[in-house]
């Protein structure tokens, strides 16, 4: 249904190390460098220069060896046991072993980010060995061996730790320093080469500079002038150009679900919504096709499945696409079945600013079936606040998906903080429940009998997964890997 | 003129105090919901909550203000709320970036304001009505419209200048001077459109008057008449009409340095309010308002050095 396209070459095929060549790449500014402050994605890019995680993604997002060598859990799936590469020391000549290992995720916990709430169910870490280390945790949890492999699982030194300055004053065992000579906070911060580092070959850059860059334009005229390496134009509309200036571009999945969200299944604001029928009536009505490729220039499917960011995810199915074809006829016959021939009102949040060629073409088609769309305006930081609180209904917004998992917990669960107004559907939790519960093919049959039950009771309505233009310079290719939002460093060439 | 540089400051604390109360209340108003662009669209409520609380969101908005104002006399503008660092030193690199394109813009503008308000005054004719055409189509074209296509053919065609980046001067002034010609350019056309025109509606009138005739007699030489004398006199309206295209140019740095990826006081403001982030946009409507109000002192004295019937008003 849908793969990362890269254009115009750009095969990633490996290169000798060049370690004159500096990696430029152009992005928005960071958070500091603590892993505890992070949110995974964009902000990896200021932290994969310095820091190593625990595992690594492979292409399709699973862990791989990287500082852990290996990891089993027990039966109960509840404590999970890594064997550490051994030899490796951080910057500053501490040991890399099972203690740094527990500071680091003790320390990373302890924040309030989004990567901190990813240790949530991290009971205690426990040094089992110098280079072994447990990780009990208080259930079970798909999502934390893959989540090691960005910033939740990045290993700061310890002694950086405690002395409290690791936001601004990184110390890591990865492939680059900071260079604080070179670096302008907020502006652009150099990377040298790690000259200790464990594994070069895949870091073939002598230096890594990272500029801020706040606009799609400028970063698309600074690498059509050749002054940065790679960087997001964002919008998938300027990939072409890109594309006829001889730039590579990546159509990268962002780990965002473009969806109408449907929040109140109960009923509470818009009785309505309770039923099913009426549900399924909407996303009969969505010319999904239309919409996703003016939005996306179609480089990626509609789709009506939340499962979808991933297509290798063996969750997915493409046979559920079929099942909400666009057919208004069909969709006022349910609204008549539901008791709503005359269709309804409801208030949703105005994304008019931000995706102007979705909020029309969505008001237009459920207009055509009696679904009356009463658009909210307002500052799209008080959006968040007002869905949050369940003052909507329902409304459109992309939402962060990612991994299955992330799903289920985010969004799917009676107290997800993105299921407002707590509806709770038990065949859901207890699907749920048993996801957690178990691991290989008996897990994937759950969830894919879960994303079925979605469909059909048409949870919400998607539209697309979010991607947008990842562009690199003539003379460097990069690889995009699932469920990440950029590509990563270790994925960066110089061009064959 | 103690006198009068006394009053003007005692406006510009006014000035200072009022705006920043302002822009406080207003960003307060939409602060709700910054914890959660903090801590992440998945982080649980509690982080939520916590993390509000931790930026003292609980607290009313007048003690909040006022903590600020404490802070900011004392030069201590607080911490952004999502990078920790001290607003201080995040902007402290921010504001050389902004002063220079304003600065260049401004010396710029007076050099080719003049002569061309000169030139089309004192030669009149077809070069006065190529003059103003020029300077009316130049007043019509939007700063960014104009940036876009100088960063497009100038660096990203041609490659004579970058496209994008700043060089600080005290790195390599060469890299300093071709980083800031394109955004300067783009800032510069419209304050020269209107101000040129002003420049040469002076010195039109002031020519037509009886000193200069009298000067004329004296055989005193051209250039010393239209430079020395006439230009004078012209100068009080078109130093007017300067520093108020002068505070519209710093609003302009706000687009242009997006345009090329500046990261001056506008793209800070703009991300800044973009985020809600509340101390950033504070310090930057505190600097901006310190440069808008020394642009204004500058010009009133200027004006009271070229004018003195001004000084003892």
């Amino acid at each position: 249904m849908l793969a990362a396209t890269a254009a115009c070459g750009g095969s990633g095929g490996s290169a000798a190390p060049a370690d004159s060549k500096t990696l430029t790449i152009a992005t928005s500014d960071g958070l500091g460098f603590d892993p505890k402050d992070a949110q995974p994605g964009y902000f990896d890019q200021y932290l994969q220069p310095v820091y190593d995680s625990l595992v690594r993604p492979d292409a399709k997002g699973n862990p791989s060896p990287n500082l852990a060598t290996s990891w089993q859990y027990d039966a109960n799936r509840t404590t999970l046991t890594m064997r550490l590469r051994s030899g490796v020391t951080f910057t500053d000549g501490t040991p890399f072993d099972a203690q740094a290992v527990k500071a680091n995720l003790e320390h990373t916990k302890s924040g309030t980010s989004t990567t901190a709430g990813q240790l949530a169910l991290v009971d205690t870490v426990t040094a089992t060995g110098a280079d072994q280390v447990a990780l009990h945790l208080t259930k079970p949890d798909p999502s934390l061996l893959p989540n090691l492999g960005a910033s939740a699982g990045m290993m700061a030194s310890p002694k950086a730790i405690a002395g409290g300055r690791l936001k601004t004053d990184p110390v890591g065992t990865g492939p680059y320093t900071l260079d604080a000579s070179a670096t302008t906070s907020g502006s652009s911060y150099t990377f040298v080469r790690n000259p200790g580092y464990w594994n070069k070959a895949d870091y073939p850059f002598g230096r890594v500079v990272v500029k801020v860059v706040t606009d799609g334009t400028a970063i698309l005229n600074g690498l059509r002038s050749g002054q940065f390496s790679a960087g997001a134009i964002l919008s998938t509309k300027d990939g072409p150009t890109a594309e006829k200036a001889g730039l590579h571009v990546l159509y990268y999945p962002n780990g965002d679900l473009e969806a109408l969200y449907f929040y109140d299944k109960a009923g509470t604001i818009v009785p309505a919504l309770a039923n099913p029928k009426v549900r399924q009536a909407i996303n009969f009505a969505i010319n999904r096709d239309a919409i996703v490729k003016a939005r996306t220039l179609g480089k990626v499917g509609p789709t009506t499945q939340m499962f979808s960011i991933s297509a290798d995810n063996g969750i997915y199915d493409p046979a559920l696409d079929t099942a909400y074809p666009y057919d208004p006829a069909k969709a006022r016959q349910l609204l008549t079945e539901a008791g709503y021939p005359n269709g309804f009102e409801v208030t949703v949040p105005d994304w008019s600013a931000v995706a102007p060629e979705v909020m029309a073409p969505l008001n237009q088609d459920l207009e055509a079936i009696g679904i009356r769309l009463k658009l909210d305006a307002g500052p799209q930081l008080q959006v968040y606040t007002n869905t949050l609180q369940g003052k909507y209904a329902m409304g459109w917004q992309p939402y962060d998906d990612n991994r299955p998992w992330d799903l289920t917990q985010y969004q799917l669960k009676t107290d997800a903080p993105w299921n407002p107004l707590h509806y709770n559907d038990p065949t859901v939790n207890q699907l749920i429940g048993q996801i957690q519960l178990s691991e290989g093919d008996q897990q994937l049959q759950y969830y894919r009998q879960l994303n079925r039950y979605l469909v059909e009771q048409a949870w919400s309505a998607p539209l697309s997964p979010a991607i947008f233009a990842y562009a690199t310079a003539k003379d460097v290719t990069a690889s995009p890997v699932a469920y990440t939002k950029r590509p990563p460093l270790w994925t960066y060439r110089p061009a064959a | 003129m103690l006198k009068f540089l006394a009053r003007r400051l005692a406006g510009a604390v006014v000035l200072v105090f009022a705006v920043t109360a302002l822009t406080f209340t207003a960003m307060s108003a939409i602060s709700g919901s910054v914890a959660r662009q903090i801590v992440g669209q998945t982080a649980s409520a509690a982080d939520v909550q916590a993390k509000a609380a931790e930026l003292g969101l609980d607290r009313p908005v007048w003690l909040r203000y006022g903590q600020w104002l404490g802070g900011a006399i004392h030069g201590e503008l607080g911490r952004s709320w999502f990078s920790g660092e001290s607003v201080g030193s995040l902007l402290g690199g921010k504001v050389p970036i902004t002063v220079s394109l304003v600065l260049a813009s401004v010396v710029l503008s007076v050099v080719v304001s003049v002569a061309i308000g000169v030139a089309a005054a004192v030669r009149g004719g077809w070069i006065d009505r190529i003059l103003q055409t020029l300077a009316v189509a130049g007043f019509s074209f939007p700063s960014f419209v104009l940036g876009l296509l100088l960063a497009l053919v100038l660096a990203v065609q041609l490659g004579w200048l970058p496209a994008v980046g700043y060089q600080p001067f005290t790195e390599d002034p060469g890299l300093w001077l071709a980083s800031i010609t394109l955004p300067t350019i783009a800032l510069t056309v419209q304050v020269v459109a209107a101000t040129s025109q002003q420049v040469r509606g002076s010195m039109v009138d002031v020519l037509q008057s009886d000193f200069v005739r009298t000067l004329r007699s004296r055989g005193i030489s051209a250039p010393s008449l239209y430079l020395r004398h006439v230009l004078r006199s012209a100068a009080p309206p078109a130093l007017t009409v300067l520093g108020l295209q002068t505070i519209g140019l710093i609003g302009g740095t706000v687009v242009v340095e997006k345009v090329f990826g500046l990261l001056g006081l506008g793209t800070a403001i703009v991300s800044g309010s973009t985020q809600g982030d509340l101390p950033v946009v504070m310090g930057v409507v505190a600097i901006m308002v310190v440069i808008v109000v020394v642009i204004n002192l500058a010009l009133d004295l200027a004006y009271a050095w070229l004018n003195p019937k001004v000084r003892t008003s």
